[in-house]
């Protein structure tokens, strides 16, 4: 065993980098410090985002304090009389039934889009052969791409007269129209966010199941969606955020009238949300009156709504999204 | 002791004669780390890190110069990664981290002075999966050069020329250079990333498996190529495929979950390996 | 047993399944089908000679000598129409009556002293124009119909026409004889009835027909013309030959609507033909003809929509969405980067993606109400401009809408580009900032454009944010950005809901939305196109 060096190859011209390996010592400031800068300008004009949302919360909380210090919160979250035209002191400003009307509408639209978004979303995951599925799924997006005005304009133009004439309502802009639409365009968010968490349910876990003797429905109401139910839920809430952020479908359909319907189901009468009413209004308003921060207020509040339930649909996306990676 | 289990490798051997360089076949070395003018990259006790899990660990080694350099193992024995540590392409994962020293040409990598552009412009580097950017085959050549502030478009033609010439791709696409890179067959596409890599004029080219996703035609003419590249580079090639490593280097390594098994020159590894682990492998009985 | 009823079940829930989709798909068709058939009509449809009179004097569109002859032709039909018209108003309008033959009279004096005949000869015949002049007012006085028409008959024969043949006490005596023979067959009591019913006739025949050649034109460009379009000509003849009456069958439900022919107002009459004339002469009366006016997505709108299209509100729309892209795509493909290529896993970063989330779920309003209180009121003024609602506030406030979405499509374009291609760059020597901007982004490209082209329509259809933001319904075509400007999406609102004259036009409402609708579908059909290309070429390679 000798140690004679492995290469024997005769040195021959060495091999010479020709381009200095090291960096001088001005070359690492300069690098270091612009690496520095492009990341701080990329930085700062990521942070717009944040910018954006703060400026939003800032103004609209900026705007609905006067009329909070001035007529305090109780009185808006529970009187139902909304007469913000109103002279001087006789103005009032009780937002209880456009809350009301909100909740009617989009709990109304739920009931109508969960149970057939779920469905589908079933069909699409689990039912449909391939080829369907693939015609089925534009024309759903479809669905979520026609604007709300458009929407609006087929709630008041052609549902409403069809509904004052053949169901016998005295309006056909009434809660029960804007519910219908609402739940139209809450499906498609439902059946996307749905079918996702539903396809992300692991083959092993149907095919157990199937293998001990299940139909294909037992398997999926028994397994499949107990399993995938955070990323239902989160469709769902996300779908619910649609509906209550709605504004021109609500504005055009619901006949908007500030009041909570009397008997409470019946959702053939006029209602009034919350987006309509300051769609509505604020055109009409001076700038700095009452009416115009009341409105602000009305802005706060579904600021707040929409924010707990984005919040909300974020910790489901994420615990969904755990899951998904300790089955992987 | 000679055990080659596969037929093949017997003719490679012979064909190819490794023996041109006037290697004494009998000199058996224990260490690798011996010091020596031409080692052009050189490893000290190197570990790579990903996260806490080590790539690599403990890599002591020496590679020459103009000559070609195999490394082998089975998968996910880090061969990738200890190619990739030598141009820092690593750096791209989050979370790496380096111990113990890789120099090339005596300047260690994992210094904080290193210049990076430089390093990379010179260590060269082709993929296992052919990946031609999405531009013509002129701009995909042309791409390493402009870097380096090339604009004169004479110089760059002569350039590409030279290049695809070397990468022996030249005769199959000087009608068309603007032609899409994509366009180009699995194999041509893999040589326009060799001619890619030699446009920054490198003195080391690091192959990692280079051949693994194309047919054995395709596979032959880049093996040619390789021959041909070797008496003006440094090549160090990481193969899944032995009789490959058997054709076409002069030094082969054989790694093993991490480390560095054994090195020795590419005959005496296939013909009488000193460890247990490289016979059983090379001999196909696991890997 | 329970085994059949597992299968029945299994059997139901796939079949609900999948009807459910069905159901959504008809849905759907529900909601774009009846829209998109009326709205069509608004392009294709079958114009009248009204419309090309219409298009040729605003815009000087088609062919002068075949309009000329077309109306010439039509003149003449109507000619007819408006004689039975006049005959008629001859037995009814008295008091015009009398007036013409007093101002006849008159001319009759005038023409002749122009004769310079003798005078007694002159006194004679003026006598005799007098005296007829009287006894025709005591006639178109007179309620009773039998003296009515002996008093004519007399008269008649006292003065025969051919007496003063070419004289305008002719046109009197002719007058009183259509005057008799109306007399004869209407009920002269209910005269006042008559001329109620009749100026009815004449201003809803005007809205079909336009104003009679001659008639001062009205200043409204909407009452200029008559019916343009084939389907309005056949609802305003429908108006003519009924009349609509709303009564209540019973109390607290909708009142319904009952029909009656309006010719029974005029039973027996010399007018009683004329409805069924009016309607077998229609078509010679307007010439319908098939239209391609594919000027509607060009032309600007007269008052209420009436006539002309929405090349404003396109523009518009153009405009708003466009400029708001010019604010939103490069901070968002920016931003994009950043989170995927250089931020780590970190608080800050995490933070920003909860205010891009925050940012995607805030109420389209509310993003109104903020560009109102931001743009509007704190920026404008800042930057040293009028604090007033405008195209450039409006697009700000787009831009931030579409942030997010831009931000979520071009991260995860970015995220789905190939490790090796970042690595074959950076082998080659690139930074990290070239490697993005030469090979990562122009990668990313196809995906980072699909999700452009999403928000691009999505910006296009919004309607609330720009309530107050820079959207307005009616109103100038915008000089500069500094003006507000109609848009699609909130001119399909007002021209359902706020505009009084547009309910008249369905063709024009259906066509804004539908308009806005094919837009935002185009748009959505080139990101579909993308897409399948980039999937289709990532599978091919
Ligand atoms: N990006 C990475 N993150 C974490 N571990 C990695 C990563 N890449 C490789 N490894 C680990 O490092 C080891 C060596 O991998 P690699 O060098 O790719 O092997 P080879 O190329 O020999 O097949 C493997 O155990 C692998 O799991
Ligand atoms: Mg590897």
């Amino acid at each position: 065993m000798t140690s004679e060096p492995l290469n024997t190859i005769p040195p021959g011209e060495p091999v010479v980098f020709t381009q200095p390996l090291y960096l001088s010592p001005g070359e690492d400031l300069v690098g270091y410090i612009s690496d520095l800068a492009g990341r701080f300008i990329l930085f700062m004009i990521t942070c717009a985002s944040v910018l954006a949302v703060l400026l939003i919360f800032g103004f609209v909380i900026r705007e609905a304090v006067p009329f909070i210090t001035k007529h305090g919160v109780i009185d808006f979250l529970t009187s139902t009389s909304w007469f913000p035209q109103a002279e001087g002191a006789k103005a009032e400003f009780g937002g209880l039934a456009l809350i009301t009307g909100t909740l009617y509408v989009t709990i109304a639209a739920l009931f109508i889009s969960v149970p057939l978004g779920l469905l589908a979303a079933v069909f699409l995951s689990d039912i449909a052969p391939f080829k369907v599925r693939q015609i089925c799924k534009p024309i759903i997006e479809i669905l979520a791409a026609i604007p709300s005005v458009a929407y609006g304009f087929f709630a008041v133009m052609v549902l409403a007269p069809w509904m004052q004439k053949h169901l016998g309502f005295t309006t056909g802009t009434n809660a029960l129209n804007a519910s219908i639409i609402l739940s139209i365009m809450a499906l498609p968010t439902i059946i996307s966010v749905a079918e996702d968490s539903l396809s992300a349910v692991g083959r092993d876990i149907r095919e157990a199941s199937y293998s001990l003797g299940a139909t294909r429905a037992e398997t999926t109401i028994k397994i499949v969606i107990p399993a995938a139910h955070s990323g239902i839920i989160a469709g769902v809430v996300l779908g619910m955020m649609r509906a209550i952020g709605e504004t021109m479908v609500v504005w055009m359909a619901s006949g908007n009238a500030s009041q909570i319907p009397h008997p409470w189901w019946d959702l053939s009468q006029s209602i009034r949300t919350m987006t309509a009413t300051i769609a509505g209004e604020l055109g009409e308003t001076p700038r700095d009156s009452d009416h115009y921060h009341a409105l602000f207020a009305v802005g706060l509040l579904l600021l707040v709504f929409t924010f707990v339930l984005n919040m909300v649909s974020e910790f489901f996306l994420a615990r969904f999204k755990r899951r998904r990676e300790v089955t992987r | 002791m000679i055990s080659l289990s596969i037929p093949s490798l017997h003719n490679a051997l012979d064909e190819k004669s490794i023996g041109n360089m006037d290697v004494d076949e009998n000199v058996a070395i224990e260490q690798f780390s011996v010091e020596n003018e031409n080692a052009i990259v050189r490893a000290r006790n190197f570990s790579l890190f990903y996260g806490h899990t080590a790539g690599v660990k403990d890599i002591t080694l020496d590679i020459y110069s103009r000559a070609v350099t195999a490394i082998i193992g089975p998968s996910g024995c880090g061969k990738s990664t200890f190619l990739r540590s030598i141009n820092r392409i690593n750096d791209l994962i989050p979370n790496t981290h380096a111990e113990g020293t890789l120099e090339v040409s005596g300047h260690d990598v994992y210094d904080k002075r290193i210049n990076l552009v430089n390093l990379r412009q010179q260590v060269g580097m082709v993929f296992q999966k052919h990946n031609p950017f999405a531009k013509s085959i002129y701009d995909n050549i042309a791409y390493g050069p402009r870097l380096t502030g090339m604009r004169k478009k004479s110089e760059l033609n002569d350039l590409v020329e030279e290049c695809l010439r070397g990468a022996a791709l030249w005769d199959e696409v000087k009608e068309d250079l603007n032609r899409s890179a994509l366009a180009l067959s699995g194999g041509q596409q893999q040589r326009l990333c060799i001619a890619r890599a030699l446009a920054t004029r490198p003195k080391i080219l690091l192959m990692d498996e280079p051949c693994s996703a194309l047919d054995p035609l395709a596979t032959a003419r880049i093996e040619g190529l390789i021959e041909q590249l070797k008496s003006k580079y440094t090549i160090i090639i990481v193969t899944h495929n032995m009789q490959q490593a058997a054709r076409v280097s002069e030094y082969t390594a054989f790694f093993c979950l991490g480390e560095l098994i054994e090195y020795n020159r590419t005959k005496k590894i296939f013909t009488s390996p000193q460890k247990k682990q490289t016979d059983d492998y090379i001999s196909g009985r696991f890997g | 047993m329970s085994m059949m009823l597992r299968k029945i079940t299994d059997k139901s829930f796939t079949g609900l399944a999948g009807f459910s989709v069905v159901l959504i798909i008809m849905a759907l068709a529900v909601v774009l089908g009846p829209m998109i058939w009326i709205g069509a009509t608004a392009v294709v449809f079958k114009g009248t000679v009204e419309f090309r009179e219409l298009q040729y004097d605003l815009h000087q569109r088609g062919d002068r000598g075949r309009l000329k002859s077309e109306t010439s032709e039509v003149e003449k039909v109507r000619k007819k129409i408006y004689a039975q018209i006049d005959q008629f108003k001859r037995g009814i309008d008295t008091e015009s009556l009398v007036a013409e033959s007093r101002k006849k009279y008159r001319e009759y004096k005038i023409f002749l002293k122009s004769q310079n005949l003798p005078d007694e000869q002159c006194d004679k015949l003026e006598d005799n124009a007098k005296e007829i002049r009287n006894t025709l007012a005591d006639v178109y006085d007179s309620t009773d119909k039998d003296t009515i028409i002996k008093t004519l008959d007399e008269l008649f024969a006292a003065y025969p026409a051919k007496q003063f043949e070419h004289t305008p006490v002719a046109e009197m005596l002719a007058a009183a004889h259509d005057y008799q023979t109306v007399a004869r067959t209407i009920d002269l009591s209910n005269r006042e009835k008559y001329a109620e019913s009749l100026a009815e006739v004449q201003e809803r025949l005007t809205k079909l027909l336009g104003p009679r050649p001659g008639e001062d034109k009205p200043a409204l460009i909407m009452e200029q013309y008559g019916a343009t379009r084939w389907d309005v000509a056949q609802k305003q003849l429908k108006m003519i030959l009924w009349i609509e009456d709303w009564e209540e069958t019973e109390p607290g439900k909708p009142m319904t609507k009952k029909l009656t022919p309006r010719s029974n107002q005029f039973a027996g009459t010399t007018l009683e033909s004329f409805f069924k004339n009016l309607e077998t002469d229609l078509p010679n009366l307007l010439k319908p003809q098939r239209e391609f006016y594919w000027q509607y997505f060009i032309d600007d709108s007269t008052e209420g929509y009436y006539y002309g299209g929405v090349g404003p509100e396109i523009i518009g729309t153009l405009l708003f969405t466009v400029m708001g892209m010019l604010f939103a795509v490069p901070i968002g493909i920016i931003s994009a980067s950043y989170l995927v290529e250089y931020a780590g896993d970190n608080i800050i970063v995490r933070t920003i993606r909860i205010c891009v989330n925050t940012l995607a779920g805030v109420p389209s309003i509310v993003f109104g109400l903020f560009g109102l209180v931001f743009f509007v009121k704190v920026l404008m003024p800042a930057l040293g401009y009028e604090s007033k609602p405008c195209i450039l506030t409006g697009s700000m406030t787009l831009a931030i809408l579409i942030l997010p979405v831009i931000i979520r499509a071009s991260e995860e374009a970015i995220r789905s580009v190939p490790l090796t291609y970042k690595e074959a760059s950076l082998a080659l020597g690139a930074g990290k900032f070239r490697t993005l901007v030469k090979v990562t982004l122009p990668a990313a490209l196809p995906g980072i454009l699909t999700g452009i082209i999403l928000s691009l329509s999505r910006a296009a259809g919004e309607t609330a944010p720009l309530l107050f933001a820079g959207a307005i319904a009616v109103g100038p075509i915008p000089e500069s950005i500094l003006e507000p400007s109609r848009v699609l999406s909130y001119g399909s609102y007002d021209i359902a809901v706020g505009d009084r004259y547009a309910s008249m036009v369905p063709h024009k409402q259906f066509g804004m939305v539908v308009t806005l609708i094919m837009l935002v579908l185009c748009l959505n059909i080139v990101a579909f196109v993308i897409r399948s290309r980039v999937s289709r070429n990532l599978r091919g390679q």
